[in-house]
């Protein structure tokens, strides 16, 4: 082949070359040109979100709890930042912040190319100072965004919750969420978030250079509704004085035994407390200390305050989750099921009187002798005490433990393997014990309501895996059934595997006094739009209706009452004012092991002839009910019936 | 004393024969077209860096006014001095700093010197050295021998695998081509050529086999085929140019003209490897083919001189020129319009950028002293 045809060769394919570029030019730019042109003039707009401002949150009557301000943050956009300014604009802008330059660092790669994050929420000063210096900082804004004001302090921190960004999970959960905007974690913040976070609005902006040269706003942000709930700020602060005074009650009250050689084994710094409302289900306080302020979460928690918080159990709210055994605050219940099912006493036990329905409470129940010749013996609270004779009333009001532990003998000996068995449980469990009550906020504990069924599967379980954590003592898994007779006993005064958390506590006594109805209890009552307009009116759902006769219910009343006037809480109700005849409750004193204090609690109520306002009090290991929890419930009901709340003293020590 | 009777010589020869104007004018635009299209790129910035071309394109010029001048069988001689010093250079670049992770530069004051530029040039010389008849008397063979082959290969291979370490792929691609081109010329038979594009296949698949390319290599070939894998990432410069190229449309938005992508910057490396993008958006498709009828114009007057040279030598040197110039088109242009991956190859003459710029006008140089050369001397055969 000659070199001139070889050259032809060459040239052929350096046409082929260009025509193949031509080509593509043309179908670049003539065929599809005009629908890329105007993808291309879209692209030239940039959007960016303007944060709407969170809604509002109100108590019951009005009072402001929750807002929003504009204040000022730096954003940091990297489409204005060239590769070779990144590491002064880091330096500088983190020395003008006084925050880490690493830090700073790592939040810029993660933004990606093009990125836009806040950096921080700055005072004003410092946005002035970064302002003066945004020549030297390219790609630095300072944009004014809503940012949440809490206004109650502490106080309400765990029903209202905090901020935070989005986790994974909430992304997961929530797609349309952007990951820069702070949502709800914990509280109405979280279970109302949606509401409450309204609509972002769109800015739309053309930039050459470093310059907007054009604006358009696509949609203007919309506020978030503002809502209102069911409770009272001045009650709310009266109850968590009072379980702070209670706690250091407790305190000063260990330290006494203590100095007299009884077993004490720790410092009380927990409790909780409800007030609900027992016809409407309204809570109209919740209190759990410890608590944290809310506003720490606004500019961003700095590590060591929150393991701090997280140690002491701050975000932990006690009066939905903490879980702790009703102790003889359930014998309310137990003497409902007694007298609505007429529960047998057991026959042929020294100290029970069967027929005439009375138990003598001589600090010692002698039980009859068991398989191997031993004879048990349970040991009551007040033993070597000896009270007498009572009947079911005063059996209620002075705490006695054998005669609602002969009620469960008597069920157990007489039901035993029936479907009747379970008869108190089932009742505890319809008045609202062993599942979520469905308030509405998030981590609400379940609790547990110990059966035969229960422990027979928590036997097989614990055979099947025994390299988890035991739930039974492991001599049970040797006996016929893992489920005993002295099981249902402790059940029948709130003891045992059974436990429940305040607010269960509180929903069941509404539920016994105000006829039967068990209803979700709720925090919020109303639904505002900014104009402060109702959008929305929220009633609690009925969960069921349980058959209490009014004999019952008007027996249960006036001997809660007796428990104050002349009962386990008496001491503690002495000062207690007019209008005690108003007023009942029961102590308790939840045991949890040999080798921790016991919960102190205390159910009120009033005003008695038709009760609106139930109070739960739980002392965590605070000690005795009637000592530690009583007058602090006497504290809290002594405000709501008017009168002028008294010092918080020890009462008697009583279950 | 030599020089001068060299430039006496030259002075005779210019007698008879004339410049390619064709060749020179068109450089002549291309040039002064690419300074208007940077100062369109960058005028946000104001004039610094077209100012800073026009040195480049005047230092250029000066080069190819020199090399015009010079008996391109001189450079025969100079060969192994040159290839000496590229080979330097192309090391050299090892001990300075990174730039965006690649070592291709040494820096010189305004001029950032890339030895790989002008080892083009150097190779393409080398080449045709090896594949042209050493003696003009002994008739060309019919086919080439393996052994050219060989050594043809060997002398892209040393300087390629050294570029291809900065990294640089676009420019140890470019040697293939020329490769491919001159070997072609210079004979080689259907099967050699079978063979060598065999081995070239056989080259790719091991590179993927063996994970010879960077990841950000692979990635830019993964893109090529599927540009929305990372919009904002590698698929961006792709997805911009792509997007400022369409909206260009028939006649463009019109030069200069504020609101376009070019406008506001949207393309990276607008002025230098993606200078083609801010072309078709301000002028549009017609705009684009007008300069790529300019390169053909180039191209073209290349092979023309390729064949009219007085010896093998110089039809040689001319085509690999072309082919060069042809390789940058092809793959730079295809780049922006997204039939090539983006490999970083500057578009010739137009490109913000010194070395490249002064290599292409010692090339374009060098090919018109081979046509200034190409009427023979009495007893002298053409194409010998």
């Amino acid at each position: 082949m000659k070199f001139a045809v070889r050259l032809s060769f060459l040239g052929l394919a350096f046409v082929t070359m260009f025509s193949v570029l031509g080509l593509r030019l043309w179908f670049v730019q003539v065929a599809s040109g005009p629908a890329i042109a105007r993808a291309a003039e879209e692209q030239t707009w940039l959007s960016e979100a303007s944060q709407a401002p969170r809604g509002d949150i109100y108590d019951r009557n009005g009072t402001l709890l929750a807002t929003s301000r504009l204040v000022p943050a730096v954003y940091i956009d990297r489409t204005f930042v060239l590769p070779e300014e990144r590491f002064g604009l880091v330096q500088n802008l983190a020395s003008l912040l006084a925050i880490d330059p690493d830090e700073l660092d790592a939040m810029y790669e993660e933004a990606g190319i093009n990125g836009r994050f806040e950096v921080a929420t700055v005072s004003s000063e410092t946005a002035f100072r970064v302002i003066e210096r945004l020549g030297g900082l390219p790609g630095v804004e300072v944009v004014k965004v809503p940012e949440r004001v809490y206004l109650s302090g502490p106080t309400l921190a765990h029903v209202i919750g905090h901020l935070g960004l989005p986790d994974q999970a909430d992304l997961d959960q929530r797609p349309d969420l952007d990951p820069a905007v702070r949502i709800g974690k914990l509280g109405v913040e979280k279970t109302y978030d949606e509401l409450l976070q309204g609509v972002p609005g769109i800015v739309e902006y053309r930039v050459r250079r470093s310059q907007v040269i054009d604006q358009r706003a696509a949609a203007d942000p919309v506020q978030g509704r503002s809502i209102e709930l069911t409770l009272d700020l001045d009650l709310q602060q009266v109850t968590e004085l009072a379980l702070e005074e209670g706690i250091a009650l407790s305190n000063t009250v260990k330290e006494r035994d203590r100095r007299n050689g009884e077993d004490v084994f720790s410092v009380t710094s927990r409790a909780a407390a409800v007030v609900l409302d027992a016809k409407t289900f309204e809570v109209l306080a919740l209190s759990s200390v410890p608590d944290f302020d809310p506003q720490v979460f606004v500019a961003g928690i700095d590590t060591a305050t929150f393991d701090a918080l997280n140690e002491a159990k701050a975000f932990n709210n006690l009066a939905i989750s903490g879980l702790y055994p009703p102790a003889s605050t359930f014998k309310a219940i137990t003497y409902t099921v007694i007298e609505e099912e007429s529960l047998p006493l057991p026959e042929e036990i020294e100290g029970i009187d069967a027929a005439n329905r009375m138990v003598h409470c001589d600090g010692e129940l002698v039980l009859p002798e068991l398989a191997d010749g031993s004879a048990q013996i349970k040991k009551d609270w007040y033993y070597p005490g000896v009270i007498g004779w009572l009947d079911i009333h005063g059996a209620l009001e002075r705490s006695c433990n054998i005669f609602f532990w002969s009620a469960g003998l008597g069920t157990w000996q007489a039901y035993r393997g029936s479907l009747r068995e379970n008869v108190i449980q089932e009742w505890a469990k319809s008045v609202g014990y062993g599942a979520v009550t469905g308030i509405d906020l998030s981590n609400e504990a379940d609790g547990v309501v110990p059966t035969r069924e229960l422990f027979e599967d928590w036997a097989e379980f614990q055979e099947e895996n025994p390299d988890q954590p035991p739930r039974l003592d492991p001599a049970r898994l040797e006996l016929g059934s893992p489920w005993v007779g002295g099981d249902l006993m402790d059940f029948a005064i709130g003891q045992g595997a059974f436990t429940s958390t305040p607010l269960q506590v509180a929903v069941s006594y509404a539920a016994l006094v105000n006829g039967g109805s068990v209803l979700e209890p709720r925090v919020v009552r109303r639904v505002l739009d900014n104009t402060g307009e109702t959008v929305e009116e929220i009633e609690s759902e009925v969960v069921r209706q349980v058959d209490i006769s009014e004999e019952t219910r008007q027996a249960l009343l006036r001997d809660l009452n007796r428990v104050v006037t002349s009962g386990t809480a008496e001491a503690a109700f002495v000062d207690f004012g007019p209008g005690l005849e108003l007023i009942g409750g029961k102590t308790g004193t939840g045991q949890t092991s040999a080798n921790r204090d016991n919960h102190a609690w205390f159910v009120g109520l009033a005003p008695i002839d038709d009760p609106q306002y139930v109070v739960a009090v739980v002392i965590e290991e605070g000690g005795s009910g009637g000592r530690i929890a009583a007058p602090v419930a006497r504290h809290i009901l002594q405000y709501i019936m008017g009168n002028e709340p008294t010092p918080i003293v020890a009462g008697d020590k009583a279950d | 004393m030599t020089v001068l009777t060299r430039l006496r010589e030259v002075a005779v020869v210019r007698r008879n024969n004339r410049s390619d104007f064709m060749l020179f004018g068109t450089m002549l635009l291309l040039s002064g077209f690419g300074l208007l299209m940077i100062y369109s790129a960058t005028r946000s910035t104001g004039t610094f860096s077209m100012e800073r071309q026009m040195i480049f394109v005047a230092a250029g010029f000066l080069i190819y006014l020199v090399a015009s001048n010079v008996d391109y069988r001189e450079y025969k001689g100079m060969v192994p001095m040159a290839a000496v010093i590229t080979l330097l250079a192309l090391i050299a670049v090892f001990a300075f700093e990174p730039v965006n992770g690649a070592r291709r530069w040494i820096p010189l004051g305004i001029l950032k010197l890339q030895p790989a530029e002008f080892a083009k040039v150097v190779v393409i010389v080398v080449l045709a050295g090896l594949l042209a008849p050493s003696n003009r008397d002994e008739p060309a063979p019919r086919n080439l021998p393996w052994s050219k082959i060989g050594q043809a290969t060997l002398v892209v291979a040393v300087p390629s695998i050294l570029i291809y370490l900065e990294p640089d792929l676009g420019t140890a691609i470019v040697f293939g081509f020329i490769l491919f081109a001159m070997v072609f010329l210079a004979g080689a038979s259907w099967r050699q050529m079978v063979g060598m594009l065999a081995a070239a296949v056989a080259g790719v698949v091991a590179i993927f086999r063996f994970n010879l390319l960077d990841q950000y290599q692979m990635n830019r070939l993964r893109v090529l085929w599927n540009p929305t894998i990372d919009p904002s990432g590698i698929g961006y410069n792709l997805k911009q140019s792509k997007s400022a190229i369409g909206s260009g449309q028939l006649f463009g938005q019109g030069l200069f003209k504020e609101g376009t992508l070019t406008d506001f910057e949207y393309v990276p490396e607008q002025e230098t490897d993606f200078i083609f993008t801010a072309v078709a958006e301000q002028l549009g498709f017609v705009g684009g083919i007008i300069v790529l009828a300019a390169f053909a114009v180039i191209v073209w007057r290349l092979l023309v001189i390729a064949a009219n040279a007085r010896d093998r030598f110089g039809a040689l040197v001319a085509a690999g020129i072309g082919a060069m110039v042809m390789c940058h088109v092809f793959i730079n242009v295809g780049m922006t319009i997204g039939i090539m991956p983006v490999t970083g190859l500057p578009l010739p003459l137009l490109s913000q950028g010194g070395s490249f710029f002064m290599s292409m006008a010692l090339a374009l140089g060098i090919a018109n002293s081979i046509w200034l050369m190409r009427t023979p001397v009495p007893g002298e055969n053409q194409l010998t």
